[in-house]
């Protein structure tokens, strides 16, 4: 081969992929027994359409508005506080998840670990995505269910569950924001003789920071809902309150709880673009 | 300085980027590279500032063998050895303050680094290097907001808060304009001459070389093609290094024919890396 010739990349690959792909779409809309008819046919339609009309007027009494503010209060700060534990989990074990700060690429070019510190490194690596894939792996409620179960009801076990479940997401997805990172500008800061710390305070997350607080934020977003749901639970806010509604039959309370998570859903997502605008 | 012998870089690809290159750099001295673009400059002088690892053949820096330092050894070398390079590389989200300090990194603790992103240290030092390339008042600008030539003066005067033993500039004149180019490269010339630092430049423009540099080095497919002084280098010689090289080849014409004046003939932009 010539001096910096490459390869031509083969034309075969494509096709498969595509073949194998439909074939999964197929098999997918067989196996979830998709029934359109059953859906939009008379029956099904019918009742829904009364229990909406039963939800009408929401219970606008002063007791019932007390209520769905302290839900929609507790269901925001569970999402927040959660969101921002989840940041502090996923963090840390993103580094962990990066290849290119444990054992390759251009850190590790000119003396590349020997043989026990490699694989001390990269059983490091794999310690830490094994970690976020099961706290990404388990679901929000899951976790709810298990915290409701060792902390008790409320809030704090809503907190936990976002933190866990959220952290494991982020985590992952710093780490790959962090293995993306332009590696010019850490070649040159490793050049001056800089610590592998230096380089990662000066050059990785300079770069990383923008991707992370945009993630972080759209986390929020879908974590409000998150929060919501969890209280079907036991764990808080807007969602006990919702689930005890329904249980009761207290159809009007439950179209007011319904407006306020529209209320507030409205407002997150309005605050992270608002974040998003100031801060990316 | 440096010594070299049988330096070899594969890369991972299976790309020969330096085939076999000796050679012998002595304390203060002053060598202009050239060579046509994929020649193996740039891979040179990461191989020279200890970022990347020679295949084979044995790399020594001031009596040192390079293979057998730790990371620890690694590090306080590379502090000795500054770096400016082709694509500038730098923090482009990071204001220019914090890339000129980064030059102190391979001196600061942990702590000290951190406290000064928050606060910078030596802002002072970090002001006067940026007077010495003409452009004190970007000190508080955001990195990425300056032009191409700007952040290679960032670059230049990253290195002269560093303040090494020996400067690689690898192109440092690549995207600024030609009288501009010129006082750069008389300003790391006289400075490295005052202070008796080793400088070795690579360079796209060959008056450049000819007229600053005592030493001239031609780089041709990853070898030395040659080694001697200005005055030997003649028509034929450069004829013979940018043979198929069509962009190197018209600047030469240019320069025979007269066309173009001496410091004018630096290329704009070289090679992307790949
Ligand atoms: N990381 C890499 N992986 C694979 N090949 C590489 C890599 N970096 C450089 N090369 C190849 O090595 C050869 C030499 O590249 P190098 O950048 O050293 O040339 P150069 O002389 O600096 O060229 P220019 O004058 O254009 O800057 C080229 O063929 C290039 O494609
Ligand atoms: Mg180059």
């Amino acid at each position: 081969m010539a001096r910096g010739a490459v390869a031509r990349p083969g034309r075969a690959a494509p096709l498969l992929v595509g073949v194998g792909f439909a074939a999964l779409l197929a098999w997918s809309w067989h196996g979830t027994a998709v029934d359109l008819p059953g859906l939009f046919g008379g029956e099904g339609l019918r009742q829904v359409a009364t229990y909406v009309v039963k939800l009408f007027p929401p219970d606008l009494s002063a007791g019932a508005w007390r209520d769905a503010a302290t839900g929609a209060v507790e269901t925001f700060a569970i999402s927040l506080i959660g969101s921002l534990l989840a940041v502090c989990v996923g963090l840390p074990l993103s580094l962990l998840a990066t290849r290119t700060l444990l054992y390759r690429g251009i850190l590790f070019e000119a003396r590349r670990p020997g043989p026990g510190a490699r694989a001390v490194r990269v059983a490091l690596y794999a310690a830490g995505k094994a970690v976020l894939n099961l706290l990404r792996t388990i679901p929000e409620i899951v976790w709810a269910l298990i915290f409701v179960f060792m902390v008790g009801l409320g809030p704090f076990p809503g907190v936990l569950a976002l933190g866990f479940h959220t952290g494991g997401v982020l985590g992952k997805l710093f780490g790959e924001v962090l293995e993306d990172v332009d590696p010019a500008p850490l070649e040159a800061l490793q050049a001056t003789g800089a610590s592998r710390f230096a380089i990662l305070v000066y050059g990785v997350l300079p770069q990383a920071l923008p991707q992370f607080v945009s993630y972080a934020l759209y986390r929020w977003e879908v974590n409000i809902r998150a929060a919501a749901m969890m209280g079907f639970v036991g764990a808080g806010g807007l969602g006990q309150r919702i689930h005890i509604a329904i249980s009761l039959f207290q159809e009007h309370q439950l179209m007011t709880l319904i407006l306020a998570i529209y209320a507030i859903v409205t407002l997150v997502d309005a605050l992270s673009a608002f974040l998003r605008a100031r801060l990316v | 300085m440096y010594e070299l012998r049988g330096i070899r870089k594969v890369f991972a690809d299976g790309t020969v980027a330096v085939e076999d290159i000796s050679l012998i750099v002595g304390s203060g001295e002053h060598v202009a590279f050239i060579g046509p673009s994929g020649a193996g400059k740039t891979t040179l002088f990461r191989l020279l500032n200890l970022t990347l690892r020679p295949t084979a053949g044995a790399l020594i820096f001031e009596g040192q063998d390079v293979s057998a330092l730790s990371d620890a050894g690694l590090r306080r070398t590379r502090t000795r050895i500054g770096t400016i390079y082709q694509q500038q590389n730098l923090v482009g989200r990071l204001r220019v303050v914090h890339n000129v300090l980064a030059g102190y990194l391979g001196r600061w603790s942990a702590a000290t680094a951190l406290a000064s992103l928050v606060r910078p240290r030596d802002v002072a030092g970090a002001g006067r290097a940026l007077a010495q390339v003409g452009i004190p008042e970007k000190l508080w600008a955001r990195t990425d907001e300056l032009s191409g030539g700007q952040q290679q003066r960032v670059a230049i005067a990253r290195v002269l808060v560093q303040d090494p033993d020996v400067i690689l500039a690898d192109e440092p004149v690549s995207a600024v304009d030609p009288s501009l180019a010129v006082s750069i490269v008389t300003l790391l010339r006289d400075l490295s001459h005052e202070s008796r630092k080793t400088l070795l430049m690579n360079l796209h423009s060959v008056d450049l070389a000819l007229g600053h540099f005592p030493r001239i080095v031609g780089v041709r497919e990853g070898r030395v093609l040659f080694d001697v002084a200005p005055d030997k280098v003649g028509p034929e010689l450069l004829a013979e290094l940018y043979a198929g090289h069509r962009d190197e080849e018209l600047q030469l014409e240019q320069l025979r024919d007269g066309k173009v004046s001496f410091g004018a003939a630096c290329r704009p932009l070289p090679g992307f890396r790949k």
